[in-house]
């Protein structure tokens, strides 16, 4: 993401590789947001037989079949998200691990969609990328709709076992830079330029409905054991009729109804400056990366809490004062710079946690400086026996209150990024909850971008699996390239909520914030606080 | 990559000696000594501290930032939750003029803010149970030296109940050829939880 220090190019060449860069990345975004349907595509007939063929080539056995005893999420009652995570702990249990990708169709059949996601792959021109796919990707497949989303590349791919090949290329591809390259995989529902079965009468039949259906919920969305797609976290829990098309019929809403942007304000060096160029020459994508107003309106979905208490005062200020002569000030939400800021803080904790939850944080290396430091703490209170759904993380603990050996202290301040991603990597398996995310943006010059993040997340295997943990986490970033963030420093604190009784106790502030918010129509958008 | 450094090179040893009479521990700025009041957090010089890039960055390595970290941490909290609880008013001396406290999302900004502030906080009882610090990298801070402290603990301000806490600092380093002073150029705390009756 950022060119480390002390690079052995000239200046000169810094500079002019990086805005070939840029301008290639410029375009890329320029391209991805104007066209909804690639040229490259065929008719969706033709895409089966493709896909067809692509499966008897396969080195995985054919086992696609209808299973009349798997239970669809349709039939079931009660949330999407209860069936959904059911269903995948059965899968789990039952299936070979290519059967928990498919995405599932009403009539049980298996003409299912992937969205392959690759991380700030916006680096990466689509055709190399796409090549050095190809080398190490047992199967053939065809790329549909290649675009760049954000800071990444994706595409989708309308088969199973395609996907799960492509699953498998995950860190064993890598860039000229030496990084390797992961890959993520999530089911797509039915993508919008495969929707033309769809009529518009049904179109706007499924629009009611999920207007109706869109209460919010008062419960953190559960997205354990689901695989991890971001925009269902935007969704509403609630589809007891057929998800399938719900979610594409959604996908098509979503894109709609985004409203006008907020105009950035102005925060000049942090549009896009690169280490070594003060703000005097700032190559145009990242100006027009940061205006993109789909962008800012997906991520204020994912953080729901941010919008309902940005600036707002608690509504209970009893909370914090009583009639004592002095009163505590009223404790507020999230706070940031200025709307600018926000965003880029918001996306950047949108892409560094997807790629912490997936299972693989090999992919945070792009993330963090060389120098970067890392480490980590529990908290420790002399009454208190270990709580057991911290004890993985005591051994990493760095107190220097408590510790004295200096070898110690040494070792468990993890420098450089190699460390810090090994580290990282051997900690526990997590999901985390953005809608629960708080965010301090305390620190902001030139050069510097200090905020902390607080919130809470799952553990999702082993022992404590299903435990709630909560966490403070300090980063300090400097501009990276691209308009990204670049951690030199990082320090997580850990600790348990059973002191703060139950989870929804976190939650009690403002009943809605932390709900799974679906796409906005314009006229909920107008009765959000500004 | 660590580019070749060692952890501890000749110089560092030799200089590391000749300093440790110095530094008498935790609590020297609590003995007056070269005008020194008692709301300041000082430790020995900082090594020098090269242009990043140069060669000569590269004799000053990362272990002695650690441990010039940790010390300053270390004292810093100390004097910090101390002064905080019994001499409040004396407080703001160990911020920056331009200081920033971002206390519960409420943002404070300046001494003069600052001063108003702690003045209108109940007063504190502060138990401090986590402690940690990173030398802060320096293409953040264009070289000058900084340091994140993270604390964690008890607060009760009185008046009202007992609350957990966290809070952020990054420490600056002003150095003069004796010493070291380290201040509060950014703060931000927050109750744990801050949501909850």
């Amino acid at each position: 993401m950022s060119l480390p220090s002390g690079h052995t190019m000239g200046h000169n060449d810094q500079v002019a590789q990086r805005r070939a860069r840029c301008s290639d990345i410029y375009q890329r975004r320029l391209s991805s947001r104007s066209e909804k349907v690639s040229p490259g595509m065929h008719s969706s007939s033709h895409q089966q037989q493709d896909g067809e063929a692509a499966m008897h080539g396969a080195h995985m056995d054919s086992s696609v079949r209808y299973t009349p005893y798997a239970i669809s999420p349709y039939n079931r009652k009660g949330s999407f998200r209860k069936q959904d995570q059911t269903h995948v702990n059965m899968e789990r249990e039952q299936k070979p691990p290519e059967r928990r990708m498919e995405g599932n169709m009403p009539d049980g059949t298996l003409g299912s969609w992937f969205k392959i996601t690759v991380p700030f792959g916006i680096k990466y021109n689509e055709k190399w990328l796409l090549n050095l796919i190809r080398k190490e990707c047992s199967v053939p497949f065809i790329p549909v709709e290649f675009h760049y989303e954000n800071m990444h590349a994706s595409f989708f791919v309308e088969n199973a076992s395609i996907a799960y090949a492509l699953k498998n290329v995950s860190g064993k591809i890598s860039d000229e830079d030496n990084e390797k390259i992961s890959i993520f995989v999530s089911p797509a529902g039915i993508p919008h330029f495969a929707q033309k079965e769809l009529k518009s009468e049904k179109v706007e039949q499924i629009k009611l409905a999920m207007n109706q259906q869109c209460d919010v919920s008062q419960e953190a969305l559960d997205i354990q054991g689901l695989p991890f797609y971001p925009d269902m976290m935007t969704r509403n829990t609630k589809m007891a009729s057929n998800p399938g098309k719900c979610m594409a019929a959604s996908l098509h809403v979503h894109e709609e109804n985004i409203p006008t942007v907020m105009s950035a304000e102005g925060m000049d060096k942090w549009k896009g400056i690169e280490p070594g160029e003060k703000g005097a020459e700032r190559s145009p994508v990242c100006t027009t990366f940061l205006d993109n107003s789909s962008n800012i309106n997906s991520i204020l979905e994912l953080f729901p809490k941010l919008l309902c208490l940005d600036g707002q005062q608690s509504p209970r200020p009893t909370l914090c004062g009583t009639e004592a002569h002095k009163m505590l000030p009223t404790c507020k939400g999230s706070f940031f710079g200025s709307e600018m800021l926000k965003n880029l803080v918001l996306q950047f904790l949108q892409q560094y946690y997807l790629i912490y939850d997936s299972g693989d944080r090999q992919g945070l290396l792009s993330a963090y400086h060389d120098e970067a430091c890392f480490s980590l703490s529990i908290p420790f209170n002399p009454e208190d026996s270990a709580p057991s759904s911290l004890c993985k993380y005591f051994k990493d603990s760095r107190n220097i209150k408590i510790l004295k050996d200096p070898y110690l202290k040494g070792e468990l301040l993890k420098h450089t990024k190699r460390d810090i991603v090994d580290s990282l990597s051997a900690l526990p398996k997590t999901q985390h909850d953005l809608s629960s995310f708080l965010v301090d943006m305390w620190c902001q010059t030139e050069w510097m971008l200090c905020f902390s993040v607080n919130g809470v997340f799952k553990e999702v295997e082993g022992q404590s699996q299903g435990s709630v943990l909560a966490f403070t986490r300090t980063f300090i970033t400097t501009p990276g390239s691209s308009s990204s963030l670049c951690i030199v420093n990082d320090k997580l604190f850990v600790r348990d909520t059973s002191h703060q009784g139950t989870q929804s106790a976190l939650f009690t502030l403002v009943p809605t914030a932390f709900s799974s918010v679906p796409a906005f129509s314009q006229e909920q958008q107008k009765m959000l606080p500004s | 990559m660590r580019r070749g450094r060692s952890y501890w090179s000749q110089e560092d040893r030799e200089r590391h000696q000749r300093r440790s009479y110095y530094y008498e521990g935790p609590h020297t700025s609590h003995s007056s000594s070269g005008g020194q009041t008692r709301e300041e957090v000082v430790t020995p010089p900082v090594p020098e501290h090269a242009a990043a890039g140069s060669p000569m960055a590269m004799s000053v390595d990362f272990k002695t930032y650690v441990d010039q970290a940790c010390r300053a941490a270390e004292e810093f909290v100390n004097i910090y939750y101390e002064t905080m609880d019994k001499r409040r008013r004396a407080l703001t001396r160990l911020y920056l003029d331009k200081a920033t406290l971002i206390w519960n999302g409420n943002a404070v900004s300046g001494l003069d803010a600052l001063n108003n502030f702690f003045d209108t906080l109940p007063s504190s009882e502060f138990q401090v149970n986590m402690l940690d610090c990173q030398p802060v990298h320096e293409q953040a801070t264009q070289s000058q030296t900084t340091v994140l402290v993270v604390t964690s603990g008890t607060v009760k301000f009185d008046g009202n109940k007992q609350h957990y806490f966290n809070q952020n600092f990054l420490l600056t380093a002003q150095s003069t050829p004796n010493n070291t002073v380290w201040k509060i150029a950014s703060d931000c705390f927050r109750f744990q939880d801050w949501s909850s009756s």
